[in-house]
């Protein structure tokens, strides 16, 4: 996969398959942020890299706030969705999620804490499109 | 006479209690019973939060339970799933409690806390029984054999129901905490007027509720243009995506009952005080003879009365535990048994 990347998903199995060729490109350190408002596939995106490095079977960790999974790769999922105040990460112990280098990092809603986030992240956008389908670009910054 | 302490800090609710030979001494929880000492306890992700509220809380479920630190003969306390920060509060201060004052030690699981909870009512669940766990975090349908063993039949792949609830109360602009919210307007809504369709599965037993979602956000996208819903629509869609929700739940219930031989049915969790929920699942438990428990509302949320009989249980069982035992983040349980034989 060649970064930025655009594409147009039209159903989960297409998601699935962009989720694969981008978990090629993770690392362990690496961070990834999710943007894109309710329903437009960032939850199955992660479960979809979570099922290649055979580390479980994800789900949404808004409730949670974050999951941990394990296999080939260790991945942290996280979910901004819920939280109200800069303070209640810290509280959680984000930072040190975040220092992890064994681990890849992913955060649903990372648009709502963005001044928290380091320079160096790979940020994928989904949006919706007219006719159910998904719009997805995944960039690298830093 | 043995007195049980349950202590439980694992999200965002604060909570102490005493059981007494499984009768409840005390049950206090901090954003309920606690407005008056500290002008309102709004619950918030905040390890801090658990610590100041935590001796307050242990010596008032103490003083309502009449009794002395010095009676209590068991410490349980939430070992997970829940977030780790949280949980440590709570996990920790037992520990010391029980080092301090030479009592045993019980870690508890927070979701074997809810399957059990029933227990809490006069009218118990009989063994075997369908227990649906229905909460903000979690989604499972289970086959409870014993105090011991119990069989997960289904969970959901993606959102939990209580989840589903506030995040489609939040976007039509009801607000926090969904469930009441959202039951509220559907008493007065047509449940007929909108159809939501719940994603169907290729397992029996799972649930999937990301698709309800998203079809709700997509209904008022297109029919209202980004404006505000209008009042006299937000009852249609919230009774009509309620029954959409709870109509799938019930579905998965009727398919164990009708595949497993239990005697009651048990509905437990945060969404177990949804009215419709209950109204429906009696519907059921009539049509197939079977008893249904639903805790009463003080039991259906985080508590701690469900986690002092938990750990009163497993002392019973004979369990003991190290002090050493540590918080875990995700739902396993080594009472889970993978076979089934019956």
């Amino acid at each position: 996969m060649n970064l930025p990347f655009i594409t147009e998903s039209s159903s989960v199995e297409d998601t699935i398959a962009i989720a694969e060729e981008f978990s090629d490109l993770l690392r362990e350190g690496d961070i990834v942020a999710l943007e894109g408002n309710l329903g437009v596939g960032k939850t199955q995106f992660v479960k979809a890299v979570c099922n290649y490095f055979k580390a479980g079977d994800a789900v949404s960790p808004t409730f949670a706030i974050v999951n941990e999974y394990s296999g080939r790769m260790k991945i942290y999922h996280f979910d901004f969705y819920r939280i109200s105040r800069e303070e209640e990460l810290f509280d959680i112990g984000f930072d040190e999620y975040l220092m992890d280098d064994e681990a890849v990092l992913f955060i649903e809603w990372s648009n709502l804490f963005q001044d928290l986030l380091p320079k160096k992240l790979y940020k994928i956008k989904f949006s919706m499109m007219l006719n159910e389908k998904r719009k997805i670009e995944i960039v690298k910054n830093g | 006479m043995m007195n049980v302490l349950g202590i439980e800090t694992s999200c965002d609710e604060t909570s102490v209690a005493v059981i007494n030979n499984g009768k409840l001494s005390s049950n206090i929880i901090a954003s309920q019973d606690f407005h008056k000492d500290f002008g309102g306890v709004v619950p918030e992700l905040s390890s801090r939060a658990h610590l100041q509220l935590i001796v307050p809380l242990l010596k008032q479920a103490i003083a309502e339970a009449e009794l002395n630190l010095k009676d209590i003969d068991v410490i349980s306390a939430t070992a997970g799933p829940g977030l780790i920060g949280a949980l440590l509060v709570g996990l920790t201060f037992a520990k010391g409690l029980s080092l301090s004052i030479g009592k045993p030690f019980i870690p508890v699981n927070h979701i074997e806390g809810h399957i059990y909870s029933g227990f809490l009512m006069d009218d118990k669940p009989e063994f075997p029984y369908l227990c649906l766990v229905v909460s903000g975090g979690h989604t499972l349908l289970l086959y409870v054999e014993s105090d011991v063993k119990f069989y997960k039949l289904g969970t959901t792949i993606d959102d939990a129901a209580g989840e589903a609830f506030d995040k489609v109360s939040k976007m039509i602009g009801l607000g926090y905490p969904g469930g009441p919210l959202i039951q509220k307007n559907a008493e007065i809504g047509d449940e007929n007027k909108i159809d939501f369709p719940i994603a169907k599965l290729k397992t029996d037993y799972d649930f999937s509720f990301s698709g309800v979602k998203t079809s709700v956000l997509r209904y008022i996208e297109k029919t209202y243009n980004n404006q505000p819903v209008p009042k006299e629509d937000l009852q249609d869609i919230a009774a009509s995506f309620q029954k959409s929700v709870i109509g799938a739940l019930v579905k998965n219930v009727e398919k164990a009952l009708q595949n497993y031989k239990v005697k009651s049915i048990s509905v437990v969790g945060g969404v177990a005080a949804n009215k419709y929920l209950g109204e429906k699942l009696k519907t059921i438990s009539k049509k197939y003879n079977k008893k249904l428990i639903i805790p009463g509302i003080q039991f259906c949320g985080d508590n701690a009365a469900m986690i002092a009989y938990r750990g009163s249980k497993l002392y019973e069982q004979g369990l003991r535990y190290e002090l050493t035992y540590n918080a875990f983040p995700r739902f396993h349980s080594e009472f889970i048994a993978t076979e089934m034989n019956i």
